[in-house]
């Protein structure tokens, strides 16, 4: 039974971080209907930055990860401006191959400025471990999941109470009409993808300390991230973060448990968790149907 | 015959003349390039009819090439069947398994298209692996010197001719992707044609007009599938060599690429968008060999097409055109 | 209407021309073999410079830092050696076609230290097919020596995995009969082949392999399989992974409060900077007394500190590889390979084909290669074409790699 706890407690620290970075997902896709399939790449590299400057300059931890979430913020909204404004009104395969362009372009990026090697990333918590019942926790992993928590309230707040907030809403859900109210529409875009960059810096820099940071380090969790976010609605923050909860509670036990699945096929086992929810509940957990009026 | 009928006859036949004659001019490892040049050709017009004309955006085409390729690899590694007679039955199977996708699919659009049809292209290698009784798992088939496998080993007599490996492969392959091309272009300007392009313009237009949805898109789905598995199943004959591994992610992510490039709902581009394809990593990495660096170029070439060619190249070859003659013209929709 | 056909000619045209134009490439004919005159000979390899696996292209690099180290000191009987390394982003397909690249547009003399087991298995049959030889394939799976029978071009070079997991297996007999093993493997040839070598190193003795866990190289993180095998209750852990996730089993194992009695880790993620990482600044107690095979010199190694053959390498790599990881024990490897071809190519004489290499290559007996450790020879005959099948075991002990005991030799059956 204590496995099974294990499995549960190891489950939730993953699906945090599957969760923080379909947050940035599903920001990015409710501001500017965009899907971007160069979100994990931007993370990992928002880590490299971190790792640059505490282990080659030899900063310390923390002004380091706010410094990084700095570049990154500025990084999302830059790139928005420069590669997405001038495609994002064609049709929707142009910006999916210009997504997919920087995918390729960072990733490279990352192999080129740092090599493959695997580095080490400080942990901004401690790494003892407490045994409750049999059951390991590390106290990192605890962090991780209420960080994922806290990022989704920190956004919900921010889009319920604030006049950005409600401004970024009206641009995303009708750009004509926010104009007309004197909402910058261009500017509360670039700014979608500035937070959803720094949300994916986040994630990153949570789990470097546990898989330890190269340039493939998110390439998994990017398709886990895509999952969560089409289980808990792509349009819904609330859904992607327990969505990767669940996910990542759900994969360990199923991969656990179910012979079959094991370890091979535990990737295939997210996806078609996609593909069932797509088929079944378009608009996921959190999410409202999507009503096409003629 | 309508002046349409006529140019395209004329277009046609320049494509067959120069295809046939180019080993002439080329090394034999050339030849062998430009053969890959032809298999991504006959996936991208398959991909194309369901892309670019019906307007479902496809990311995981590179699994139905892993059908079509692994088809062919068990046909002749188990079954003792002849290399061009897999190609055949290759395209029935994936064309099966994509209309069988095609069914759910209706249910999605757009984006979410994207998404589970990207999710399939990055189970496939998994689960190919996870089958491996079957797939030979991960240390995969090999078909180098099957006696299944035409010229691998010795060279082939075709009409008179001696062809060598690379050489049978070339015209094999193209001679395949030209008889896809005429295909999908007498698909294309035919009813199913318009059907299909009244699908990707408007489905409430479509369905209103009477056009069935569920019938066209499960057919292109079907069409653009079994184009893959056919090109799939030339790969694995030129590669000589499946497993998990040679269809990755990055295949049906470059197919796309390929069909952007090309131009979306015309076919003549699609020649430059295979060129573009197999030849743009090999130059990449002239521009420069440290780790990555090929990657970065690649990456950055492709969004700035993607700014300057929004249409493709097919869309550049319009605009040539529009300089080089005066007065009206009508717009063309193939 | 002319228009759309003017169109087409262009485009044809351009398509022709551009075809043309590539095929203005190509070296000009060597002499009877392709890739050797008598002042040169043209080696080709494929590295996975790009990719999951480009941690690996320090194999390539310093291979090639060590020939350049060469032809500066005149080359082998007068050749310099020119090592043509091509990315092959770690997919087999592109391998082929990378591989026919160098055979048949490049024209080498030999296809030398490709790396990856799928990706030489992938141009196995055609580099024997074509009487290329397939030199020091950068792969410890075991075929590539055993099925010399109908492979008679293809070579290995390192220790087979099966024959390091069965070094494994006879040592947990010998020193811990009644053990019980948890195995974290790769689900892959490389993971199954160490895994079968321990299976049949422990046969006939009290031990048992209790747990296995795969993980795919594609995984996140194998935090749920660690987790797994820590509740098999076994007291021994073997980790037979790459580095990234042999240093997540080692931090993994930690983080859940698991300490087994026993630790081995494979040789491919032994290296000092691996270790370092997963020791974890000093808190990760799991990696002290881990075990595992060794035939390289470690660069990190303080015995090696007043080594003569160490400080070429460091020369070398000054030299020839300048801003390349010094410590990276993958360069090693590399110029110990280098080392094997150079002798391989002095035996085969001035008269060099393919023929007298291959002939040199499967009667080696030289010792003295002063990146392998004491005493390790390299030895190919008749049967037996493994280089070398001897091995050091060692300990990590206080932040550093100590070898103990005798070597152990290991024959395939």
């Amino acid at each position: 039974m204590t496995d099974f706890f294990q499995q549960v407690v190891s489950g939730l620290a993953s699906g945090g971080v599957y969760g923080s970075l379909a947050l940035a997902l599903v920001l990015i896709h409710r501001a500017t209907g965009v899907i971007n399939f160069a979100q994990g790449e931007m993370a990992a590299f928002s880590t490299y930055i971190l790792w640059t400057l505490t282990t080659n300059h030899g900063w310390p931890y923390w002004p380091a990860f706010a410094a990084t979430l700095a570049v990154s913020f500025a990084g999302g909204v830059g790139i928005h401006q420069a590669v997405i404004r001038p495609v994002e009104r064609g049709s929707q395969i142009r910006v999916v191959i210009v997504t997919i362009g920087l995918l390729l372009l960072i990733n490279g990026s990352m192999t080129w400025i740092w090599s493959g090697e695997v580095r080490s990333v400080k942990s901004p918590f401690p790494t003892r471990t407490v045994d409750i019942g049999g059951v390991a926790i590390s106290l990192q992993d605890i962090g991780t999941i209420a960080v994922s928590l806290a990022a989704v309230l920190v956004l919900w707040v921010f889009f319920r109470f604030t006049k950005v907030g409600l401004a970024m809403r009206a641009a995303a859900v009708n750009p004509a009409e926010a104009r007309l109210v004197g909402v910058r529409v261009t500017w509360m875009l670039g700014l979608g993808w500035g937070l959803a960059a720094v949300l994916g810096a986040v994630a990153g820099m949570l789990t470097a300390p546990s898989v330890f940071l190269d340039p493939t380090m998110m390439q998994a969790i990017l398709i886990y991230a895509f999952a969560a976010a089409v289980l808990g609605g792509i349009d819904s923050p609330i859904g992607a973060v327990v969505g990767g909860l669940l996910l990542g509670v759900g994969l360990n036990l199923i991969g656990s448990y179910v012979d079959f699945v094991g370890a091979d096929l535990r990737l295939p086992a997210a996806l078609l968790v996609i593909l069932v929810v797509l088929l079944l509940k378009p608009a996921g957990i959190f999410g409202k149907p999507h009503v096409r009026k003629v | 015959m309508r002046t349409s009928t006529v140019k395209a006859l004329g277009t046609f036949l320049l494509l067959f003349v120069a295809v046939y004659l180019l080993p002439a001019f080329v090394s034999d490892f050339r030849a062998q390039q430009f053969a890959y040049v032809g298999i991504y050709l006959l996936a991208l017009v398959g991909l194309n009819v369901l892309t670019g004309f019906t307007g479902q955006i496809s990311l995981g085409h590179g699994a139905f090439m892993a059908v079509g390729g692994y088809t062919t690899a068990i046909l002749m590694a188990d079954h003792g069947v002849k290399d061009i007679w897999t190609i055949p039955i290759a395209a029935g199977v994936a064309g099966a398994a994509g209309f069988l996708f095609g069914i759910p699919a209706l249910r999605l659009s757009g984006i979410y298209l994207a998404l589970a049809t990207f999710a399939i292209a990055v189970a496939t290698p998994a689960v190919i692996k996870k089958f491996e009784g079957f797939t030979g798992g991960g240390s995969g088939i090999n078909l180098f010197g099957t006696p299944e496998l035409t010229a691998s080993l010795t060279p082939v007599h075709v009409l008179g001719f001696e062809l060598n490996f690379n050489n049978w492969l070339y015209y094999l392959s193209w001679t395949v992707a030209l008889v896809g091309y005429v295909l999908a272009w007498l698909l294309l300007r035919g009813r199913t044609g318009r059907a299909f392009r009244a699908v990707r313009d408007s489905e409430t237009a479509a369905v209103s007009s009477g056009v069935s949805l569920a019938r066209y898109k499960t057919l292109a789905f079907g069409v653009s599938a079994a184009y893959a598995g056919a090109a799939g199943a030339l790969f694995a004959i030129a590669t000589t060599f499946v497993n998990p591994d040679t269809f990755p992610v990055a295949l049906s992510i470059i197919l796309l690429v390929g069909v952007a490039v090309g131009g979306l709902g015309s076919l003549v581009g699609l020649v430059a968008g295979a060129i573009f394809i197999q030849f743009l990593p090999l130059w990449a990495q002239n521009v420069s060999k440290s780790a990555g660096a090929p990657a970065v170029v690649y990456g950055a070439i492709l969004i700035l097409v993607m700014f300057v060619l929004p249409t493709g190249f097919a869309g550049l070859l319009a605009r040539l055109g529009s300089l080089t003659t005066r007065g009206y013209h009508r717009p063309n929709d193939s | 209407m002319t228009r759309k056909l003017g169109l087409t000619c262009l485009a044809l045209a351009a398509t022709l021309v551009l075809g043309v134009t590539a095929a203005f490439a190509g070296l000009a004919r060597g002499a009877e073999d392709p890739g050797v005159t008598p002042t040169s000979i043209l080696l080709g390899g494929t590295s996975p410079l790009s990719g999951s696996a480009s941690a690996y292209a320090s194999v390539a690099r310093g291979a090639d830092a060590y020939f350049k180290y060469v032809n500066a000191k005149g080359g082998v009987l007068g050749r310099t050696i020119s090592y043509k390394i091509v990315d092959d982003g770690y997919n087999p397909a592109q391998s082929v076609q990378v591989t026919r690249q160098l055979v048949e547009q490049e024209k080498v003399f030999a296809v030398f230290n490709s790396l990856g087991t799928e990706q030489n298995l992938a141009v196995r049959d055609y580099l024997n097919a074509s009487k290329v030889p397939q030199l020091f394939v950068a792969s410890g799976a075991t075929t590539f020596g055993r099925d010399y029978g109908k492979y008679p071009y293809t070579i290995a070079f390192q220790p087979s995995y099966q024959a390091e997991g069965w070094v494994y297996g006879k040592y947990l007999a010998r020193t811990a009969p009644g053990a019980k093993v948890a195995v974290l493997f790769q689900n892959d040839d490389y993971g199954k082949d160490l895994l079968n070598g321990l299976k049949k190193g422990i046969q006939r003795s009290a031990v048992k392999v209790i747990a296995a866990q795969p993980y795919e190289v594609t995984a996140s993180d194998v935090g749920s399989q660690v987790a797994k095998l820590k509740a098999s209750g076994a007291d021994t852990f073997a980790i037979f992974a790459t580095p990234k996730f042999a240093i997540q089993s080692f931090v993994f194992a930690n983080k859940l409060g698991w300490q087994p009695k026993r630790v081995i880790n494979n040789a491919v993620s032994s290296a000092s900077n691996i270790m370092q990482l997963a020791a974890e600044g000093g808190t990760n107690k799991v990696v002290n007394g881990a075990i595992s095979i060794v035939f390289l010199k470690d660069p990190t190694d303080p015995q090696w500190k007043s080594d003569a053959a160490m400080k070429l390498y460091g020369q070398i790599m000054k030299k020839y590889a300048a801003g390349a990881n010094v410590n990276d024990v993958y360069h090693v490897y590399g110029m110990a390979v280098a080392w094997t071809t150079v002798e391989a190519l002095k035996k085969a004489g001035k008269d060099l084909s393919r023929a007298s290499l291959l002939k040199a290559v499967d009667n080696l007996n030289a010792s003295g290669n002063p990146f392998l450790l004491p005493g390790i020879a390299l030895k190919t005959s008749g049967q037996d074409h493994f280089p070398i099948e001897q091995m050091l075991l060692q300990r990590w002990q206080k932040g550093s790699w100590n070898s103990f005991g005798g070597l152990w030799g290991y024959r395939a059956a």
